[in-house]
C-alpha cells in the first residue's frame, strides 16, 4: 500500500499554477525525496497532504483512506521555519504538539525522545533558551512522539552542525527501520542521495523526475567525467564536445554532449596536462536538478 | 472537540501564568479604585492662598454689597472647621471704572494678573440691574488665567446676582431687611419612591444620592472594558505571533483552522471568566461588607456574564482575524484601533446613558449588538431600571452578531493565517470573509 497516492491535483492561487496535475505515490515504509526549488510548488503539496489547504482538482489518499481532517493525527510535521512556543518549556510544547495528534499521555515518549536526542537536561527549560539547533531537535520530537506512521520533513538538517545532523539521520533512518514512512523535503541533494529510496523532483508546480536514483540516473546515461588534474579547469577550456564544464577547485567535472567518447575525451587531455584520477560517471542528483531548473535551482541549490 | 479544549488550555494557561496578568488583576482595580478615592480626598482640598480681586462697578450698584459679603464670607471660612478645611480669603480691591479710555484699563488689570499682583478682575456692567434691554453688552465679565473653571467666578456671580436682587426689591419698594431669608435657596433632596412592605406599612423613600447613581453603571462598563481587554484583545498579537512564528503552521498540521480558532476564543473566555469571577466575587463582598448590597442588584451578575461570554468571542474573533492578518507588530499595532473603536466609543456615552437610561438614544445605542455589553449594562445597573423585553432582545442580537462574526472571523482567520506579506487591508478582509 503507498502511504501518500496523490492524483491529479491541482492547486491555483489567482492566476498562479501553484500546483498542475500532480500525481505521486509514495510507498508504505520508504524515504521519499522531495526536491526542487523554491516556489516549485512543494510547500503547496505539503499542506495539501496535511489538510491545511485544500487542492482545487485531484484526489489525495492518505495511509489508504481519502483525505479528511482526522488524517492528519497520522501525519508527523517538521516545517522548514521552526514554530515553537518560546514561551514555553519543552515538555511543555512537546507534550502539547504531541497530544493534538494522539490522545492520553505522552510523558513517557517525551521522556525517551529527549534522552535520545540529548536534551533531557533541556526539558524544564523554556523553548526561548534553546540554540537553533536544540529548537530544531525539539521541534522534531514534537513531529514523531506521537508515534505517526507518515512523517513529512522539510528541510530537517538546515542549520544543524554535523554531530547533531547525524544524531537526526540515525533518528530518521531508525524510524523508518520501525516502519514509518517518510516524505523528505529538501534542497541538499547529496543527503537526497544519500537517504531516499525513491525521489520525486517538482518544477514550476509539475512533476519532472520520479523514481529510485539509480533509475533516474540510468535516464542520463554516463555522461559525465569527474578528474584531477594538474593544470585544473584552465586546462580543460575548449574542449570539443563538452557541453559543460563544472569547476570545484580541486576537481573539475565535465558533461558530454553525446557527440563524443568519454575515452578519446581523456586521451585529448592527457595531452594537455597531466591527469591525476579520472571516473567516467552518471550525473550527481545535484547536476540533473541544475539540468533541468536552470538558473532558478542553481539558487536552490546554492541556498 | 478534544483539540478545540487543548488549544483553548494552553492558550489560557500561557495568558494566566503569566506575571502581566497577576499583577494586571490586582493592579486595574487598584489603580482605578486608587484614582476614585484620590479624587474623593482632594475633593474639598483647594489652595488656601488668598485671592485677590478686582472689582471694576460700572453700575455703581454691587461693588459695596460685593465687599462686605467677601468680608462675612472671609469671617467665616478662613477659619478651618472640623471637616472643613480652610478657604481661601477673596481679597476685593474696587476700582474707579476709567470711562475715557475702559480698553486700557482693561489692559493694565490684565497684566497685573498676569503679573500675580491679583487673581482676577470683574467688571459689572452698566445696565447689569436692569440687563433684559440691553443685549449688546456683557453684564457680568469675569477676568482671570483660567476664568473658566475658576471656583472663584462662581461665588463672584452669586454674591453680585443677590445684590442686584435686592436693589431691584428695594426700586420696587420692598425692605429685603425684614425678611433675611428672602434668597435662601432650597435644594432639591433625591429621594426614590414610596412602596409597601411585607407587613403592610408604606416605608419612607431612600434617599439617592449622585454618586451611588453613577457609580453602578460605571463599575459594570469598566469591568466589562477589562474583561475585553484581557479575554479579546490579547488575541490579535497571540494570533500575529503564531503567523509570524510559524507557529500556526504546526498547529494547523494538527486541527483545523475553525478549531484552532475556536479553541483560542474558549481559551480568551476562559482567561475572561477567572477575571470576572475574582472581580465579581471582591464586589459583591465588598459591598455586602460596606452594607451596600442594595446598590447593585444581583440579577445584573447574570447579564454581566452572559454579554461578557458572548462579547469575548464576539470581539475576539475579529481581534483573532485581524491578527491573522498581519505580519509583523507594526501592522498589528495599526490594525488595533479597528478592533478597539467600537470597545472605546460606549465609554463616552456614560453619562448621555446614565443620565437618560430610557431615552430613545440610549435604548437605541445599548440595542447595537457592539456595545450592548456596556450599554445595555450601564442602563440595567441605573437606578429604576429598564423595560424587561429589552435585555433579552440585546442578548438574541448578540448571539447572532457573535454567531457571525465567529462565522467571518473564522474565513478570514483560514486564508490569512498561511498568507506572508499581503498587508491586512479593509478591502482584502472584507474579500477573505465573503468569499472564504
Amino acid at each position: 500500500m503507498n502511504a501518500i497516492d496523490i492524483q491529479h491535483v491541482t492547486k491555483t492561487y489567482g492566476p498562479v499554477v501553484a500546483v498542475d496535475d500532480l500525481s505521486l505515490a509514495v510507498p508504505e515504509g520508504s524515504i521519499y525525496g522531495f526536491i526542487g526549488p523554491n516556489g516549485s510548488g512543494k510547500t503547496t503539496t505539503i499542506r495539501m497532504m496535511l489538510h491545511i489547504i485544500e487542492p482545487d482538482r485531484g484526489e489525495i489518499r492518505i495511509l489508504g483512506d481519502v483525505l479528511h481532517s482526522a488524517c492528519t493525527d497520522r501525519i508527523g510535521y517538521v516545517p522548514e521555519e521552526r514554530g515553537l512556543y518560546r514561551k514555553m518549556k519543552v515538555r511543555e510544547v512537546l507534550e502539547y504538539f504531541g497530544g493534538l495528534k494522539r490522545a492520553g499521555s505522552l510523558r513517557k515518549e517525551v521522556n525517551a525522545w529527549l534522552e535520545r536526542l540529548d536534551l533531557a537536561a533541556w526539558a524544564d527549560k523554556k523553548v526561548e533558551a534553546l540554540s537553533k539547533g536544540m529548537s530544531q531537535k525539539v521541534q522534531f520530537i514534537a513531529a514523531v512522539v506521537s508515534r505517526p506512521p507518515l512523517l513529512v520533513l522539510d528541510e530537517p538538517f538546515s542549520g544543524l552542525d554535523p554531530v547533531n545532523a547525524d544524531v537526526l539521520r540515525e533518528a530518521i533512518l531508525a524510524l523508518r527501520a520501525e516502519g514509518t514512512t517518510i516524505l523528505f523535503s529538501t534542497h541538499d541533494m547529496p543527503v537526497a542521495e544519500g537517504m531516499c529510496d525513491t525521489i520525486l523532483m517538482i518544477f514550476r508546480g509539475k512533476k519532472v523526475l520520479d523514481g529510485t536514483l539509480t533509475e533516474i540516473q540510468d535516464r542520463y546515461g554516463t555522461d559525465t567525467v569527474r578528474l584531477r588534474t594538474d593544470g585544473g579547469a584552465g586546462a580543460l577550456e575548449g574542449l570539443r564536445g563538452v557541453d559543460r564544464l563544472t569547476d570545484f577547485g580541486q576537481v573539475q567535472e565535465l558533461r558530454l554532449d553525446g557527440t563524443r567518447d568519454a575515452q578519446d575525451l581523456v586521451a585529448e587531455i592527457l595531452g594537455r596536462t597531466k591527469v591525476t584520477s579520472f571516473e567516467v560517471m552518471r550525473p550527481t542528483l545535484r547536476d540533473i536538478f541544475l539540468r533541468i531548473a536552470g538558473p532558478e535551482a542553481q539558487e536552490a541549490s546554492d541556498a | 472537540m478534544r483539540k478545540i479544549l487543548m488549544v483553548a488550555r494552553r492558550d489560557y494557561l500561557a495568558t494566566v501564568r503569566t506575571k502581566g496578568f497577576i499583577i494586571g488583576l490586582v493592579l486595574a482595580p487598584v489603580l482605578m479604585s486608587g484614582s476614585l478615592i484620590i479624587m474623593a480626598i482632594f475633593r474639598d482640598r483647594t489652595d488656601p492662598r488668598d485671592r485677590r480681586v478686582a472689582v471694576v462697578d460700572r453700575s455703581g450698584v454691587v461693588a459695596e454689597a460685593l465687599v462686605r459679603a467677601a468680608a462675612e464670607r472671609n469671617a467665616r471660612d478662613t477659619v478651618a472647621a472640623p471637616g472643613r478645611p480652610r478657604q481661601a480669603a477673596y481679597l476685593l480691591e474696587v476700582v474707579r471704572p476709567n470711562d475715557r479710555d475702559p480698553m486700557l484699563q482693561r489692559l493694565l488689570l490684565s497684566d497685573r494678573v498676569r503679573a500675580k499682583e491679583l487673581h482676577a478682575f470683574v467688571e459689572v456692567g452698566p445696565h447689569a440691574l436692569h440687563p433684559l434691554g440691553d443685549t449688546a453688552t456683557t453684564h457680568l465679565a469675569y477676568h482671570s488665567q483660567n476664568a473658566a473653571l475658576d471656583e472663584t467666578r462662581g461665588w463672584i456671580a452669586g454674591e453680585v446676582n443677590a445684590a442686584l436682587r435686592r436693589e431691584r426689591l428695594l426700586e420696587a419698594g420692598i425692605d429685603t431687611t425684614r425678611m433675611p431669608d428672602l434668597f435662601a435657596s432650597l435644594a432639591g433632596m433625591p429621594l426614590g419612591l414610596y412602596t409597601r412592605d411585607a407587613t403592610g406599612r408604606i416605608t419612607d423613600a431612600p434617599k439617592r444620592d449622585e454618586r451611588a447613581a453613577i457609580f453602578p453603571p460605571m463599575a459594570m462598563m469598566l469591568l466589562m472594558f477589562m474583561m475585553l481587554m484581557w479575554g479579546a484583545m490579547p488575541q490579535l498579537s497571540a494570533t500575529m505571533q503564531e503567523k509570524s512564528q510559524r507557529i500556526a503552521e504546526v498547529v494547523l498540521g494538527s486541527v483545523r483552522p475553525v478549531e484552532f480558532m475556536a479553541g483560542k476564543l474558549l481559551g480568551g473566555v476562559a482567561v475572561s471568566l477567572t477575571a470576572s469571577a475574582v472581580y465579581v466575587g471582591l464586589g459583591l463582598y465588598a459591598l455586602t461588607v460596606l452594607g451596600l448590597s442594595g446598590l447593585m442588584p444581583l440579577a445584573i451578575v447574570g447579564w454581566f456574564l452572559a454579554y461578557m461570554l458572548l462579547a469575548v468571542a464576539m470581539y475576539g474573533a475579529l481581534f483573532a482575524a485581524l491578527g491573522a492578518a498581519c505580519n509583523d507588530p507594526i501592522e498589528a499595532q495599526s490594525v488595533s484601533f479597528l478592533g478597539m473603536l467600537p470597545m472605546i466609543i460606549p465609554t463616552f456615552l456614560l453619562l448621555p446613558v446614565v443620565m437618560q437610561p430610557n431615552g430613545g438614544f440610549a435604548t437605541g445605542m445599548s440595542l447595537v449588538p457592539l456595545w450592548t455589553p456596556m450599554l445595555m449594562l450601564m442602563r440595567l445597573a441605573t437606578p429604576g431600571g429598564i423595560p424587561a423585553w429589552q435585555p433579552w432582545v440585546a442578548l438574541v442580537g448578540m448571539v447572532a452578531t457573535t454567531l457571525l462574526f465567529v462565522w467571518a472571523g473564522g474565513r478570514v482567520f483560514r486564508v490569512a493565517i498561511l498568507t506572508q506579506g499581503t498587508p491586512p487591508k479593509l478591502k482584502t478582509l472584507l474579500r477573505w470573509a465573503i468569499r472564504g
